[in-house]
């Protein structure tokens, strides 16, 4: 019981903000840090072009990372996101080539596949009480597996050009997709941070059964949590969509991966109760700055995601230290 | 508070044979070989070119590498964690398997040894996070699935090895005329399924997926069951590397995609519980067999193979909720 | 005779509680020795200290008259001591022969695991406790659970178990369950074993036992000879007297009825409880562990909401499906375990006490900070919580203040109905005559108060009314002048003593008295 004296006088939640502060801090430095070397090494990378460009190429990511922040708070994981991703893409190509819908109407198909595809993890996890592990899990080979039926290795293209506004597209000097991310994350930042919603998802990641006897709804949360991961899934692979000019069905393999390690980056505990928005968004950045510095010092692109890798167990590691300090732990 | 029902004691002792009777035929063991039967039966009667012997070779020779590997992953599924890292697992050491082959002098049993002592390491790796970290299984995998599969891609750049020396296709060769993978699947089932029985540290398994705590105070080494599940998950991962990497004359270097999901599934539908504590290597082999039976039915009957990781979703997820809901009928008594 | 175990001078504190302070225990071979006392009284703690997974501040343990330290579970299994504990630790996957060997199986001169001789071992093991009719394959999960038990003392015997603790046996076992265990209780007497036997139910005591220990707050009390001592003398030496001023049970308006429940069944716990609580009236709810109290106080608050029966708030019938449908109504419940029910432990004060009113002050969804931080800062003042402010994290509060925090939560939601579930366990006097205060102000007030205890020095101090549970119904009903902390022990423990069953019928009070 006894951390320490000074410790203990100091205000709680000072300290646990000061914690998560540090934590957004000390990644902004290295942020900073990384920013600063790599415009010394490349002429390339500190231009608005390539800053601009890597905030299109991040986009994807970032969106998912969202509603997988609200989800690793309450002490969930959702590993289907990259399938679901997957499959609203092919469902748009489907609805559109193959069945001859309005390209409009096939865009709201994709993402009210998406969202149900959520619903369902939702569903099962909160009505069967299957673990959200093993429900993602099995709907990561089932989403994937029902892209790969629907598209029949075929992928849709030719689109018309409006489509292209939102993947390729600039809006005030600035790609627009990035618009759709900004005004996203600054939604699911003031939700998570100041609203009723927001503190039951806390309230649930520290003490669900606490928190299912204050009266609070925990089924219900969980529920929309799910389903909005479904949907942003399904919103940025339509993005995708957009951006990449075509569909496929393997796309999005490997997403949640990238989504899981940004927002664990992002001081997010993998154990639930505590993270920001904001954390995370910094996450996502970071791992943009990896990727784009290691492609322009010449390493392939693929190796980004072993630098990815590494930078998700370390920071659980980093975390785990932090909780432990914190004495929050356990 | 536990309900309390009367129970019958077994005063018929005449049907204890019965009983038995039923109670293997409801295993999980038994539904799988009953359906693969089955299924075998009606796609040979709807297409009876189903049911030549190439193709019946075929069905049982096609996933015994998935076999093998669910052998290991079976104990880590029974003792309460997954690996997701095995799919790229088996990438690195079936590349390394093909390089130790054409890249340095070494007799070529090296290059079907060294993987599995590959595979052990990268195994202790994921163990040493897990049993001793604290950090969850899914999370330590995840990060070794990147790490592993972008050092491939980083390390050889998809490129494909070819010109394997002539001695090299272990999994070509057919001892008594069966083809070795077939042969490798069915002894390392059943001697991994008589480890799992017979030895301490294979009851412990169970002791530690089924109640940690009980674990604990019969004074099992949790930690140290962990490691070792993890470290034999590599050996296996390593012997399924040779048997995939063998099986060609030349060797993609790259992650078979979904590999580790193929893996897992024929595991959970084996009846392996992915909440840990039951579960045998048998019925994941048998499970292993199944899919590979329901993916060249698809082909026999004219469904699309796009279909088949659908169905394996679909599998995996009626397996799982049938396991929830045999635990809850348990928790009822 | 030297005794086979023995503890002298035994104490043990946790923050905030002494559990248990300079006790002693002894128990002989072949004997059973029956441990008494109220929840809180160190029973528990005793136990753990014998069974490795404590260690005593003071005192020593002597085995044969050898001092000894158990650093673990596993030092204690080694000289002979097994625990059945309550919430059995078995492999629900595995079967009987398993469970029972799990971690020391026969093994065959090859290192392998000897089935056969682990099956026959198992049959002997259960043979020779006279069980013929179980079959060792079978999973363990599958079985009642008195069997299970039974697989558990097989376990702790397999291991050479020469002491053997037993916590509340038989509080989830059927009758027929309860009188097997008592034969195999007395075939192991017979064979040398010392039993340890912690029991709420005192006929059981009289049945089984040889000596009996009483402690109380964590003191030791007395040491009898079962068949020296009466039932009356135990009960008191349990109780002791009564301290009339920590219950400062202020006069009260009672009015209207809050609460009506009429027949309410949710198997297996609550079968068929009848009550009313009115408004300004404290009622007390005693009863033993398992008896259903809490339960019935889950089912009011609509999280396991009732099979069948009525339930009237202001005399209006309700439906009450969630914990948010009981809050809309006015309920609120102080739920028995501070720690996993009542409070979010990292979140701070403020955070924890707006947590059942958090729509209510809120701003279209958005919390308002300032309202909440003068919500907390008045629940601090009016409940006087030592904090040095609202944004202390409520994990670092002593167990008092905690207490006081979950209370606030409910205040804020200025309930109606008031169910409180052990609302003073194991918190300090201070803070426990705090809280009764609190109670009975709020009685004052015309707050209505279901009040669950198991102490009875509190449910006697504080009712209006007492109602007795016992086995999922109301068994019995005293008035405050009329309770007597042994007539309402009598009516918690034993089955006996008709007379006192007064099925929520205040009339027959007079016979309930004698």
């Amino acid at each position: 019981m006894s951390v320490s004296e000074k410790f203990d006088h100091q205000p709680a939640a000072n300290r646990l903000r000061s914690a998560f502060l540090s934590q957004e801090v000390v990644l902004l430095v290295i942020l900073i840090a990384g920013v600063l070397i790599l415009s010394t090494r490349t002429s390339v990378f500190l231009t608005v072009d390539n800053i601009l460009n890597q905030g299109r190429l991040m986009t994807e990511v970032a969106l998912v990372a969202l509603p997988m922040t609200f989800i690793i708070v309450t002490g969930g994981i959702d590993l289907s996101v990259g399938s679901i991703f997957g499959l609203s893409a092919i469902v748009l190509g489907y609805s559109w080539q193959n069945l001859g819908l309005p390209l409009e109407i096939a865009i709201i198909i994709a993402l009210v596949v998406g969202a149900i595809c959520g619903l369902i993890n939702g569903l099962f996890i909160v009505r069967v009480g299957v673990p959200p592990l093993i429900m993602t899990l099995a709907t990561l080979a089932l989403y994937r597996g029902l892209a790969e039926g629907i598209s029949q290795a075929r992928s849709a293209r030719g689109f018309p050009e409006w489509f292209y506004v939102l993947g390729q597209g600039n809006f005030l000097g600035v790609p627009t997709q990035l618009w759709v991310f900004v005004i996203a994350a600054i939604i699911f930042g003031i939700v998570l941070a100041r609203t009723t919603f927001g503190r039951t998802l806390y309230a649930m990641g520290n003490n669900e059964l606490g928190a299912r006897f204050s009266g609070l709804p925990v089924d219900r949360v969980k529920l929309i949590i799910y389903t909005l991961s479904g949907l942003l899934s399904a919103i940025a692979g339509y993005i995708f969509v957009s951006r990449v000019s075509t569909t496929r069905s393997d796309m999005g393999s490997g997403l949640e991966l990238e989504v899981i390690a940004a927002v664990v980056l992002g001081g997010t505990s993998i154990f639930g109760g505590s993270g920001s928005i904001a954390g995370t968004v910094i996450g996502v950045v970071l791992i943009q700055l990896l990727k784009n510095g290691l492609s322009l010092a010449g390493a392939k692109n693929d190796a980004t995601i072993v630098v990815i890798g590494v930078v998700l167990i370390f920071s659980i590691l980093v975390n785990n230290f932090i909780q432990h300090r914190r004495g929050t732990a356990d | 508070m536990t309900a309390v029902t009367t129970e019958y004691p077994s005063k018929a002792k005449s049907s204890s044979l019965w009983k038995s009777l039923r109670s293997i035929l409801a295993s999980q063991e038994a539904i799988l070989a009953i359906t693969l039967l089955a299924l075998v039966v009606l796609v040979g009667a709807a297409n009876p070119r189903f049911l030549a012997e190439r193709n019946m070779s075929d069905v049982l020779q096609g996933n015994a590498y998935i076999a093998v590997a669910a052998i290991g992953m079976s104990m880590v599924i029974v003792s309460g964690n997954i690996d997701i890292s095995i799919g790229s697992a088996i990438g690195v050491l079936a590349t390394m398997c093909g390089l130790i082959a054409t890249e340095t002098e070494l007799p070529v049993i090296f290059s079907w040894l060294l993987p599995l002592l590959g595979g052990a390491l990268i195994g202790a790796i994921n163990g040493f996070f897990v049993a001793y970290l604290r950090i969850p299984s899914i999370v330590v995998t995840l990060g070794m699935l990147s790490i592993l599969k972008g050092g491939l891609i980083v390390y050889r750049g998809g490129e494909t090895i070819y010109n394997l020396p002539p001695d090299f296709g272990l999994a070509q060769l057919r001892p008594l005329g069966i083809p070795s993978p077939v042969w490798f699947m069915i002894v390392l089932t059943v001697l991994a399924a008589l480890w799992m029985r017979y030895s301490a540290t294979g009851r412990s398994i169970y002791a530690v997926g089924g109640n940690k705590e009980a674990a604990m105070l019969s004074g099992i080494n949790i930690r140290s069951v962990i490691m070792k599940v993890f470290i034999i998950n590599g050996v296996f991962a390593g012997i399924s590397a040779v048997l995939y990497a063998t099986q060609f004359t030349s060797i993609q270097a790259v992650v078979p995609p979904g590999l580790e999901l193929s893996i897992i599934t024929a595991s959970v539908v084996g009846g392996v519980s992915i909440l840990g504590g039951t579960g045998t290597v048998i019925g994941s082999t048998l499970a292993a067999v199944l899919l590979r039976a329901i993916g060249s039915s698809m082909v026999f009957i004219n469904v699309s193979p796009y279909w088949l990781r659908a169905v394996q979703g679909v599998l995996i997820l009626i397996t799982v909720l049938a396991d929830i809901l045999r635990r809850r009928q348990l928790r009822r008594h | 005779m030297q005794p086979l175990l023995e503890l002298r001078n035994i104490s043990k504190s946790f923050p905030g509680v002494q559990a248990l302070s300079k006790a002693q225990f002894e128990v002989r071979e072949g004997e059973v020795h029956a441990l008494l006392g109220e929840n809180g009284a160190g029973k528990s703690t005793m136990i753990k200290l014998i069974s490795g997974l404590y260690r005593p501040d003071e005192g020593e343990i002597l085995l044969q008259g050898q001092p000894v330290v158990f650093h673990n579970p596993r030092d204690a299994q080694a000289a002979g001591v097994a625990t059945i504990y309550q919430e059995l630790s078995l492999y629900p996957e595995l079967t009987v022969a398993e469970n029972i060997f799990m971690g020391h199986a026969p093994r065959n001169r090859f290192g392998m695991v000897d089935w056969g001789a682990m099956r026959q071992r198992a049959r002997e093991l259960l043979a020779s406790l006279n069980i013929h009719d179980m079959d060792v394959d079978r999973k363990v999960g599958t079985m009642t659970v008195g069997n299970r038990q039974r697989v558990e003392i097989a376990k702790a015997l397999s291991m050479n178990a020469r002491i053997l603790i037993m916590d509340e046996p038989t509080a989830a076992l059927t009758e027929a369950d309860v009188q097997q265990l008592f034969e195999i209780v007395r075939l192991l007497r017979e064979r040398g074993v010392a039993i340890i036997y912690i029991s709420h139910r005192l006929e059981e005591v009289f049945l089984l036992a040889d000596r009996v220990t009483v402690l109380r707050d964590g003191q030791y009390v007395g040491t009898k000879p079962v068949k020296e001592t009466r039932e009356d003398e135990l009960i008191s030496m349990m109780v002791g007297r009564t301290i009339h001023n920590l219950f400062p049970k202020l006069p009260a308006q009672v009015g209207e009825p809050v609460l009506e429940v009429e027949n309410v069944w949710r198997k297996p716990d609550v079968r068929g409880v009848t009550l009313t609580v009115r408004a300004g009236e404290i009622v007390g709810l005693a009863g033993l562990v398992g008896s259903g109290r809490s339960e019935f106080a889950q089912v009011v608050f609509g999280i396991s909401p009732a099979d069948s029966g009525t339930i009237r708030v202001n005399g209006k019938r309700v439906e009450i499906k969630s914990p948010a449908d009981a809050l809309k109504l006015g309920i609120a419940y102080v739920p028995e375990d501070r720690g996993t029910q009542g409070l979010i432990r990292q979140m701070n004060i403020r955070e924890n006490v707006s947590l059942a009113v958090l729509r209510d002050i809120a701003r279209n969804t958005f919390v308002n900070r300032k309202a909440e931080r003068s919500l907390a800062e008045r629940m601090i003042e009016q409940l006087s919580i030592r904090a040095y402010s609202s944004d202390q994290v409520v994990n670092k509060l002593s167990g008092g203040n905690q207490q006081k925090v979950v209370v606030s939560k409910w205040l804020a939601s200025k309930p109606r109905l008031l169910i409180m579930d052990e609302p003073t366990r194991g918190i300090d006097v201070g803070a426990k005559a705090e809280i009764h205060r609190l109670i009975s102000e709020l009685a004052q007030q015309g707050m209505a108060i279901l009040m669950i205890s198991s102490e009875l020095p509190e449910i006697m101090g504080m009712s209006d009314r007492i109602l007795v549970m016992r086995g999922g119904t109301i068994v019995a009903e005293y008035s405050r002048d009329r309770a007597t902390q042994e007539i309402i022990a009598a009516a918690m423990m034993s089955e006996a003593a008709p007379e006192t069953i007064v099925p929520g019928n205040a009339a027959t009070f007079e016979s309930a008295a004698l």
